[in-house]
């Protein structure tokens, strides 16, 4: 049986902020619709208002045109509306099985019958009985689908569901939503990834600013319209003058790097070496977990391993704390933006000076000197067009692009001679990338130099002279980027061998 | 002092006793908690049972309709916290700790014209069996069905909190309130289902430190139980069958301490009135170190007010 979703004429309205602003969209199953968007342009919004989660102020939404009441997610529930949250919405502490019944009507001898059927038709293998804090992000993703197929769904919307997968994950998850999809399920796949949209999805629809500014087939588009039609201006292409000159003096060296853990989640690092020139970007890539969390604290001072040797402006760093690294000009962008480069709770100017170097006078005599630290915050928000010039905002506040724009900037103004960053563009939209990209290519203009950790590839190659793999805990030969295609990369970052 | 099998019995059957009003409340806390909320009032909910028990004794001179009057009244003040933190989203500690200081306030005026009356006796069971066993008897029989009921409550809350749907959709609410109310649970009700429970079970045990235990109104008798309950249940770490080990030794050593200090021990006092607390806390502690089972019985919520996105 065929479903047809409609929505018509949404809008809802947030003190401040439009957020849905007369939406229409028409949607058929058997083909998989993108929903484009960049962060904040009420991608998210539409479909809280589709699972029921929130109500709109005005509208409707017809489902094979009956016009249906979503005043709780209960309602979209009953209409066979299924819904896999970005965040996931998912019990940490209770079991998987506990996770998948806890609305079911069914006994738990049936229901477990049902789950197996399910698994075995969609190839998916997840322990039942363990609970879900002891899942990686795709399994978690997987219980969340698998919640939703118990119901039978007609309609399945996907908030931007590969944010925390890798890609060998993401991969099965598209497997499994074309199958859906030839099933009669309707899709729906909210995202900004242009790539996903165009490889996988059938129609898209593009949103900006609250408003549908575009429906059309994917075929017709290419990465360049979409990204203009999203942003709604012409991007600037960027590509990196790569410079790579053998005799510029090494200003960061790495040797006999070991690193030995008995947490079974954290991976091993094995021998070590490499080095980073004056005014040179050295990328390093990799799937997420094969060491780069380890790599980036070590190399931060986070963690102290010994034997390590780390001469940074010839001098040996490596016993160093972070505070003490950063009083010899290194700055460093984690890769959680939240939990590790900023604490969320306190407000801008009180984030920009927890990383108080030494030659700064934020604290006199043990006061916090506030006039300072706020005249220095609005310097970086307007220096690094954050979209705010209050510096009294709660960081937690700011979207994931500014808020790394604000870290970025709490790093550079400092003038680091060694910028060492981590997924710096990791869940951003297309505008914010661009910017932080246009910044570290900046930094190299000026002599100075950054390692760059990333699990985005054309990020690597938009922006290294030099590009290792780090795979296992295992770093790779250094190859100089020009030499490097997204194959070679793909290659190695799966444990294969290019020689 | 003769150390003989049957005062063993009779010690044993005392420290069961005196730890029944620590089980009764710690077992409402925790199911309160499991919910994710955090109330701190157990000391005045039970104080407001203990007054409102005794009262309705002396006034109906009916010992079911003081239980279940108590029960009731630790509903009614329980509501009020209800209402404060889950309609108009106070937040838990500040409101729990004033529920605590208004019970003991409130219980100390309307006991002002039952102080010094005397208590009734309220039945116990199978008396005959008690005194025929040596060792057992004084064990397991001669008590109020309070008691028994009190034991039984950490099993029972162990049951529905592990094997029902409804203690599922419990811990599901104590862990994101958020998710939960995705999948179409009304968070709100169950939480105020929660406290309500722990308020009739804090009112319960105040009512049998008042009618069973030392049958008579004092002021302020509950003497920091409430508190004790509370400590329980995080050292216990969620979990009932640790609070009742818990409170078992709590009692206890009250109790064995009490003992040696009428015998003369050459310990200072008031080290032997310090002792049950530490020796409490350290076997919690000890029992209780399993990190990651701590993590799986924490409701990650705790204390924290939920509202729904509109």
């Amino acid at each position: 049986m065929a479903t047809d979703l409609r929505i018509s004429n949404i809008s809802k309205i947030y003190p401040g902020c439009i957020a849905n602003d007369n939406v229409s969209l028409q949607f058929k199953s058997g083909k998989i619709y993108a929903l484009l968007g960049e962060n904040g342009a009420g991608k998210s919004t539409l479909v809280k208002i589709l699972s029921g989660v929130i109500s709109p102020d005005n509208g409707e939404v017809f489902l094979n045109e009956k016009n249906l009441k979503l005043n709780s997610p209960l309602d979209a529930k009953k209409n066979k509306i299924g819904m896999v949250f970005q965040h996931f919405n998912l019990f940490e502490t209770l079991s998987v099985f506990e996770n998948l019944s806890i609305d079911a009507t069914e006994d738990n001898k049936s229901l477990r019958v049902r789950i197996n059927e399910i698994f075995k038709k969609y190839n998916f293998s997840i322990d039942l009985d363990v609970p879900v804090l002891n899942l990686s992000a795709g399994q978690k993703q997987k219980v969340e689908i698998i919640r939703c197929l118990l119901r039978s769904p007609k309609v399945l919307i996907m908030d931007e569901p590969t944010s925390v997968l890798t890609e060998q994950e993401t991969e099965e998850l598209f497997i499994s939503l074309k199958k859906f999809c030839d099933e009669g399920i309707l899709i729906i796949y909210i995202t900004h990834k242009l790539k996903e949209v165009l490889s996988l999805c059938d129609e898209v629809a593009v949103m900006r600013k609250g408003k549908v500014v575009s429906v059309s087939q994917t075929q017709n588009e290419k990465v360049e319209t979409l990204a203009n039609k999203m942003v709604g201006q012409k991007l600037a292409k960027i590509k990196k003058k790569i410079n790579i000159s053998k005799n510029k003096d090494e200003i960061f060296k790495v040797k006999h790097l070991n690193f030995y853990s008995d947490d079974p989640f954290e991976t091993n690092l094995v021998n070590l070496n490499f080095s980073v020139k004056k005014g040179e970007c050295l990328g390093i890539a990799g799937i997420s977990g094969n060491g780069q969390n380890e790599l980036f604290q070590i190399l931060s001072g986070e963690i102290i391993t010994p034997d390590t040797s780390i001469i940074f402006r010839n001098k040996e760093i490596a016993k160093l704390n972070p505070k003490q690294r950063r009083e010899y000009l290194m700055a460093f962008s984690p890769e959680d933006r939240i939990s590790q480069a900023a604490v969320p709770e306190l407000k801008i100017y009180e984030n920009v000076a927890l990383n108080n170097f030494k030659s700064s006078n934020f604290f006199e005599k043990g006061l916090v000197n506030e006039r300072k630290i706020k005249e220095h915050s609005k310097k970086i928000l307007s220096d690094f067009s954050v979209n705010t010039d209050n510096v009294e905002l709660k960081s937690q506040f700011l979207s994931g692009g500014n808020l790394q724009k604000l870290i970025l900037g709490r790093e550079l103004i400092t003038a680091p001679e060694l910028l060492i960053c981590y997924n710096p563009t990791w869940g951003l939209d297309v505008g914010a990338i661009n910017y932080i990209h246009e910044t570290l290519i900046k930094i190299n203009d000026q002599e100075k130099s950054t390692i760059l950790i990333s699990t985005d590839t054309e990020e690597l190659l938009k922006l290294s002279d030099r590009i290792a793999v780090i795979y296992k805990g295992k770093l790779s030969k250094i190859m100089p980027s020009e030499e490097v295609t997204p194959e070679k990369l793909g290659l190695l970052m799966g444990g294969g061998s290019i020689d | 002092m003769s150390l003989d099998i049957s005062f063993i019995g009779i010690l044993i059957g005392s420290i069961m006793a005196s730890s029944v009003p620590l089980i009764l409340a710690a077992s409402g806390e925790l199911i309160t908690e499991r919910s994710g909320v955090l109330n701190l009032g157990v000391e005045g909910m039970m104080i407001i049972g203990a007054i409102s028990g005794f009262a309705l004794m002396v006034i109906t001179d009916n010992l079911f309709i003081a239980i279940v009057g108590s029960m009731f009244s630790g509903v009614i003040i329980s509501l009020i916290f209800g209402f404060l933190t889950q309609s108009l989203l106070t937040n838990h500690v500040a409101t729990g700790l004033a529920l605590t200081i208004f019970g003991i306030g409130l219980s100390a005026m309307l006991g002002k014209n039952f102080v010094g009356i005397p208590g009734k006796e309220f039945p116990i069971l199978f008396s005959s069996l008690r005194e025929s066993i040596p060792f057992f008897g004084p064990i397991l029989f001669g008590h109020s069905i309070v008691l028994y009921f009190a034991f039984a409550l950490p099993f029972l809350t162990n049951y529905f909190l592990k094997k029902t749907k409804l203690g599922l959709v419990v811990r599901a609410v104590g862990d994101s309130p958020v998710s939960a109310s995705n999948q179409g649970i009304n968070v709100i009700t169950v939480r105020y289902c929660c406290i309500l429970y722990g308020g009739a079970m804090c009112g319960l045990a105040g009512a049998y430190l008042s009618l069973i235990y030392t049958p008579q109104w004092i002021e302020n008798m509950t003497a920091g139980r409430g508190w004790i309950a509370l400590a329980l249940v995080v050292f216990a770490t969620w979990s009932p069958i640790k609070v009742l080990i818990g409170a078992l030794i709590f009692g206890g050593i009250t109790i064995l301490q009490l003992h040696m200090q009428a015998i003369g021990f050459r310990i200072p006092v008031q080290f032997l009135s310090a002792l049950p607390y530490l020796m409490t806390i350290i076997v919690l502690v000890v029992i209780s170190r399993d990190s990651r089972k701590i993590k799986l019985n924490t409701p990650t919520s705790l204390g924290r007010i939920f509202y729904k996105e509109k």
